[in-house]
């Protein structure tokens, strides 16, 4: 076929338009909401955003991945981010707030804020972690003999002694456990030299990148024990493995999904209408009974049966040990390099 | 010039015109994709550092000389480039027989060795990669054979290290080096090693002076591709190689993404493409020379 340069140049203004029009779709959808995938993906395409859209009318996109890529857009968006509303755990929020990526949130706007146990609220709005996961000390109820009750049996009990499993730096479960190991053994959870320290007495150690990969080495035995997410090993003993999970006497560890303004956003009413529907006392109740979260709205009903599969509700949600994360991002690339070189 | 002489220029004109035009979207293409993201990853692996902002106010070389003056990385790239090499004579030892047999096959059941050949790349890279978790683990299928059989009363390290990355590149890179190879084998005449034979060359020696020197083309295509595919993986080392079998491509992700440290991140792959532009380029000449060295 002989191509003339008129249908050369059609031919490619067509190809070069079609590649634009997701871009210009995308900035015509009124909410882009990030979650990440598996039960997640499944709540939010069936329940919670039909819920929204009749809640509020609004019609959000749903775009599914993790935190850290949701950062790799926004930072990438530069002046105009994909979202108006970032979701990711609160160490990771801390970045691109540190970057001025963010500004607080109206509350006039979220009225169920005040309805939020006040821990989950950061210090001028700047940023609502609504979403919590309790970690906990999980173990194989079929190969340990002694079940644990404290962070410290990790180094005392010698049936874990190279059957423990924790996570590796690039997962929150990771920075979280250090930092509490800093608390637990250290001057306060800023001692990272007393934590690495203390942690290195555990090598030899399984490493893994997530709650699923940490819940494999349960299932297969190659870890015994391993600090993980109620979420996880709840969606395993529903599958019949062999596991529980305590919360340890000295506090539990949780991933906070941080829900943040984004300043580069374009749709922050929707923004703001959305959170307040997160953090509605019935969605709440529905994420526990979906996937084991802790309601972080103290009027969110809890059932006897609820309580029983995630015990950290209500009142002992003062067990969570949150962080501040401010001063740890200019810390916190040192400390995933160190780790790396020190933790094989 | 006549009318009836110039007509056959005028038309090799136009056909060349239209050649050029037709190059045009592979070019865009390129740029675009290809030549635009890599000076982006270059400027950035430029800029300066900053925890308060994607990136810093100026432009710096300390990333590069922050990262060759580290062992640590030259560890790790040292590791990157032997697992490389390693799949590379595997794949090529394991996969020259089969490429052989089917080249040479005339079974009916060669199509189902073509199934198996290519079966490991139809099933989904972490699936897969899941399944050798399975096996490799210390309580997987394979330590606990061993164990069964009495070999061994202690598990072996099979995985979190460069050993079980080694064994399932390998698994998934070796249709890499089989159809190309199989490609130059069936171009390669029977009549040849009929020659050599009646010449009274054994069939070892038919082999090695004229079938495997035929076939060097497809030996470089596909070790190079094996080594490169090998090099740059990114979900096997980064779900099988734990902290003792770390590579390059997981490094660098880790910087990019878990630290969000884009200037670094970017050095580094920009490193790692740079070796690898080296070792190829190097390797290139060396079997080139050697396929010219041929009879």
């Amino acid at each position: 076929m002989k191509l003339t340069r008129r249908e050369f140049a059609v031919g490619m203004t067509t190809a070069i338009a079609s590649m634009t029009l997701p871009r210009l779709a995308l900035a015509q959808s009124p909410l882009v909401v990030p979650t990440y995938g598996g039960l997640w993906a499944k709540f939010w395409e069936e329940k919670l955003l039909p819920g929204l859209t009749t809640a509020t009318g609004i019609q959000p996109q749903l775009d599914v991945g993790l935190g850290k890529d949701f950062v790799a857009k926004i930072r990438a968006g530069g002046g105009r981010s994909p979202y108006s509303i970032f979701m990711g755990n609160e160490n990771i929020a801390a970045v691109l707030r540190a970057e001025g990526f963010f500004e607080p949130f109206d509350l006039a706007k979220v009225p169920n804020a005040a309805k939020t146990f006040p821990q989950f609220v950061n210090k001028d709005a700047n940023g609502i972690r609504a979403i919590v996961s309790p970690i906990g000390l999980a173990y194989r109820t079929d190969l340990v003999k002694t079940a644990p009750t404290s962070w410290h049996d990790l180094w005392e009990n010698p049936e874990f002694k190279g059957k423990t499993g924790l996570y590796q730096i690039g997962n929150t479960g990771a920075v979280l456990f250090l930092r509490l190991v800093a608390e637990l053994f250290g001057s306060g959870p800023d001692d990272f030299d007393t934590a690495f320290a203390k942690i290195k007495e555990l090598l030899p150690f399984t490493q893994a990148s997530w709650s699923g990969e940490v819940a494999t080495a349960l299932i297969r035995g190659d870890a015994i024990i391993a600090p993980v997410d109620w979420t996880e090993i709840m969606t395993l003993q529903d599958k019949g493995a062999p596991v529980a999970i305590i919360a340890p006497k000295e506090g539990v560890l949780a991933f906070e999904q941080s829900f943040n303004l984004v300043g580069t956003g374009a749709e922050k009413d929707a923004a703001h209408a959305y959170l307040n529907y997160i953090l509605d006392a019935k969605v709440q109740q529905d994420m526990a009974k979906a996937f084991y979260t802790s309601p972080s709205n103290s009027e969110s009903p809890v059932d006897d049966a609820m309580k029983a599969r995630t015990p950290i509700v209500g009142p002992r949600m003062a067990e969570i040990k949150s962080y501040d994360w401010d001063s740890y991002v200019d810390k916190a690339a040192d400390i995933a390099d160190r780790w790396n070189r020190e933790m094989a | 010039m006549s009318a009836v002489e110039a007509a056959p220029r005028v038309e090799g004109r136009s056909n060349r015109g239209t050649a050029t035009w037709m190059v045009v979207p592979a070019l865009v293409l390129l740029i675009g994709f290809f030549a635009l993201p890599y000076l982006t990853i270059i400027t950035m692996s430029l800029r300066e550092a900053s925890t308060r902002a994607v990136y810093g106010e100026g432009f710096t070389l300390a990333h590069y000389t922050t990262a060759l003056g580290d062992f640590y990385i030259w560890g790790i790239l040292g590791r990157t480039l032997l697992i490389g090499a390693t799949v590379t004579v595997i794949s090529l030892l394991l996969g020259y027989p089969v490429a052989y047999h089917l080249a040479k096959s005339r079974s009916r059941w060669t199509s189902l060795l073509y199934i198996f050949v290519l079966s490991p790349l139809l099933v989904g890279l972490v699936v897969r990669t899941f399944a050798w978790m399975i096996i490799l683990s210390n309580n997987g299928v394979a330590n606990q054979a061993l164990k069964a059989t009495g070999l061994i009363d202690f598990p072996l390290q099979l995985m979190n290290n460069s050993l079980g990355v080694t064994i399932a590149l390998t698994h998934v890179f070796l249709p890499f080096i089989i159809l190309p190879l199989l490609g130059n084998l069936q171009a390669i005449s029977p009549d040849l090693a009929m020659a050599s034979r009646s010449l009274g060359a054994s069939r070892m020696r038919t082999f090695w002076k004229v079938t495997l020197p035929l076939s060097m083309p497809g030996i470089q295509a596909g070790t190079i591709l094996v080594f490169v595919l090998s090099i740059s993986a990114y979900v096997t080392p980064a779900m099988l190689g734990g902290t003792g079998g770390r590579t390059m491509s997981v490094l660098v992700v880790q910087y990019l993404v878990d630290n969000f440290r884009w200037p670094a991140g970017a050095a580094l792959a920009i490193i790692m493409a740079a070796v690898a532009v080296i070792f190829v380029g190097l390797y290139l000449r060396l079997t080139a020379r050697a396929m010219r060295r041929l009879p």
